[in-house]
């Protein structure tokens, strides 16, 4: 048995060493060359059909850009963080970058990125047009760390055949229609359901958002677990999977696989996964703004923003500004790829709404709810996600399970 | 003569030079740094880390996560070490019974052993798959494997000890060849059975081997990372959660390598302690046997 562990102890501490030793050199910028051509450094995680749209619009950048040239590299998000954190910390940091929204207070609070609020002003884009809350993505403390590009939301999901078959016309849109609707869809004896959870962590923010619950306070001083609005969140999502329910036993392996297969009738998932039901034969699906479960109209979502580091000189800095403000401007183009644009003048224009899956989801954002925009998140979310899925697994009663998570939550908050 | 002998540590330190090197840049340096980073309040990204002592410590003893992780990475430990060990003790007096085809046994054995737990996780989520995995399909029910709180870490065991058992299997191999023909034999023609030979004289003469293999694999266990990061994340609820897990969410999830270093320091220590003990209780039985 001496392949067990693989010594990850150890190799954290090797890891640690490299990190001192590499970072005694910083890797400095190439210089224009000879032509004057200044080549940039794009970094992004989009490996999926969404990096060859991000790829054709590059190309389009460089092909009427003579004096910017743009390299893309693609690192699929489950590595990119890592790989980006170092480079930040030690040198070889792209021109160009995406963070998610959430991520965007962690990074500026360790100074990391470049403060923009400058090419905002001189460069443009016009700030109004963009939807108000999604600018907001991006500020810290009041300074503006990063342009967002679009807004991924996440949306009810519907099996149109089935909903036919059951003689359903329209997805629901709010709790009532949603249980009625699962109800008549549920066939356990079939192996059939009227909804899965797919996500407890997209699904758990977004029922707790609508109750105003959730992972913090709105002034992100201590966790709102604890809250009732938060218990009855849990216990609504409980409502779903205990007997007699609505929704299979959570299975985050496998339950997108059931709704992708026809034995789940409704999933509430990210935009992004349109790709992976689009093309699938005999599989009708269709996309919804997600029903109002709670007192409130809320869904969670995220942002790509474009961030460049705060080390780069500033010609540079320029040069990154363009070309992010490039992306922003053709946003049409990557909406495309399963993204919904954030530009008021791009929302509203014929080739937008004639995109049927994204001009659903774009009618939620005037109400999205983005992680709270706090330095801990990235730290403390999991906790939530935890609890939400203790209780709906029936492991914890709802109380104690959020009580735990809101007791780790504000040991973070304090140790700040 | 003389002059030669006078050489003789010269060039055994020679020889051990290039390992030394090596074990001291890439073990020693970065064992001891890791301690001086443990003291500091050390994230990657921070322009500064303060040192703050043994505060990480403290922070990770009061910290329910790593008591969790710590119980299940124990929880992991039984669940594997007797059952792997005597897994291996079987198929090695199996292949010691001068079996046609042993080499093959070997290789089919063995093959898990040098296969890299990424890909042999992976392989194993679609065993264990709820509603589409083969083991469910042949055992007819949908046995909820590694989402069932109480299932998950004897799932993970189960794939560990598929695993290494043919590393473990080669040395009670060894061991069990290694015994004396005439010792069986003279075994033998005292009367003694095959179950006799196999208790009195087979085991008493592998027991170094046992407590290596023990041993060693409590220490592997003990470090348990790849089956669950890659099949279960540590869920559901955490009641997958592993302390080289939780040491990995916090080092390369949140960045706070000072923390992570503190957890790495109390694995070492728990393991530490837990091997000493295990080498005296097992030198003991060895001295009480011979």
């Amino acid at each position: 048995m001496e392949g067990l562990g693989g010594g990850p102890v150890r190799k954290t501490l090797a890891i640690a060493l490299i990190f001192a030793v590499v970072g005694c050199s910083p890797k400095g910028y190439a210089p224009r060359d000879r032509d004057g051509v200044l080549h940039l450094d794009f970094w992004n995680g989009f490996s999926g059909p969404d990096g060859t749209t991000m790829e054709r619009i590059v190309k389009r950048f460089n092909a009427s850009h003579h004096d910017i040239q743009v390299r893309m590299q693609i690192i699929p998000w489950g590595t990119y963080y890592d790989k980006l954190t170092l480079s930040l910390a030690f040198g070889g940091a792209p021109d160009v970058f995406v963070l998610h929204a959430q991520r965007v207070p962690e990074y500026a609070s360790h100074g990391a990125l470049a403060d923009v609020d400058r090419y905002v002003r001189d460069y443009g884009p016009d700030p109004r047009d963009f939807m108000s809350r999604q600018w907001n993505a991006g500020l810290f403390n009041g300074t503006r760390y990063a342009l967002p590009l679009d807004c991924h939301p996440l949306g009810l999901y519907y099996n149109r055949g089935l909903f036919k078959e059951a003689g359903i016309s329209r997805p629901p849109a709010n709790e009532a229609e949603f249980e009625a609707d699962a109800r008549r869809l549920t066939a356990p004896a079939k192996g059939k359901w009227g909804f899965v959870i797919t996500d407890f962590h997209l699904v758990g923010s977004t029922v707790f958002d609508q109750y105003g619950g959730g992972l913090m306070t709105p002034d992100l001083t201590r966790s709102a677990l604890d809250q009732p609005a938060s218990l009855d969140a849990v216990n609504r999502m409980i409502g779903w999977v205990k007997d007699g329910g609505i929704c299979p036993k959570p299975d985050p392996g496998g339950s997108w696989g059931a709704f992708q297969t026809g034995r789940a009738a409704m999933a509430i998932q990210g935009i992004w996964m349109i790709d992976s039901v689009a093309h699938q034969e005999g599989l009708d699906v269709a996309a919804a703004p997600v029903p109002r479960f709670g007192p409130k109209q809320a869904v969670w979502a995220s942002s790509h923003c474009m961030c460049m580091p705060a080390r780069l000189p500033s010609d540079r800095k320029k040069a990154a500004w363009t070309f992010m403000k490039y992306l922003s401007d053709n946003s049409l183009e990557w909406a495309k790829a399963g993204q919904v644009p954030i530009r008021r003048s791009i929302l509203k224009s014929p080739e937008f709404q004639s995109l049927p899956i994204q001009r659903e989801f774009a009618k939620e954002l005037p109400y999205v709810v983005y992680e709270p925009f706090s330095v801990s998140v990235n730290q403390t979310a999991s906790f939530a996600d935890i609890a939400v899925e203790s209780a709906v697994q029936g492991v914890e009663s709802p109380r104690a399970a959020l009580k735990t998570a809101a007791q780790r939550v504000n040991r973070v908050l304090e140790l700040r | 003569m003389t002059g030669s002998r006078r050489r003789e540590p010269l060039v055994a330190a020679a020889f051990l030079m290039p390992y030394l090197i090596l074990f001291a840049v890439f073990v020693l340096t970065p064992v001891a740094y890791g301690f001086w980073i443990s003291l500091h309040n050390w994230h990657i990204l921070s322009a500064q880390a303060p040192f703050v002592g043994v505060k990480n410590y403290l922070g990770v003893v009061r910290d329910d996560r790593f008591w969790r992780s710590l119980m299940q990475t124990g929880y992991f430990v039984l669940l594997t070490v007797p059952a792997g060990n005597l897994l291996s003790l079987l198929m090695a007096v199996g292949l010691n019974q001068r079996i046609r085809g042993e080499a093959v046994y070997k290789v089919c054995f063995y093959m898990p052993v040098v296969t890299s737990v990424s890909v042999l996780a992976v392989t194993w989520r679609w065993l264990y798959a709820r509603d589409i995995g083969i083991l469910n399909y042949y055992l007819g029910v949908p046995v909820d494997w590694l989402n069932d709180p109480k299932l998950v870490m004897p799932s993970l065991a189960m794939m560990s000890i598929w695993w290494g058992a043919g590393g473990n299997m080669l040395i009670y191999l060894a061991a069990l060849k290694a015994i004396p023909k005439e010792q069986l034999e003279a075994a033998s023609l005292d009367g003694a059975n095959s179950s006799q030979r196999f208790l009195k004289v087979s085991v008493p003469s592998i027991t170094p081997a046992v407590l290596f293999c023990t041993v060693m694999s409590v220490i592997g266990a003990s470090q348990v990372f790849g089956q669950s990061y890659i099949l279960t994340g540590g869920g559901p609820a955490d009641r997958s959660l592993t302390v080289s897990l939780y040491m990995y969410q916090m080092g390369f999830g949140q960045y706070q390598l000072g923390y992570a270093c503190a957890v790495a320091y109390l694995l070492f220590f728990f393991v530490f302690a837990f091997s000493a003990i295990q080498f005296r209780l097992m030198a003991r039985a060895f001295v009480g046997s011979s």
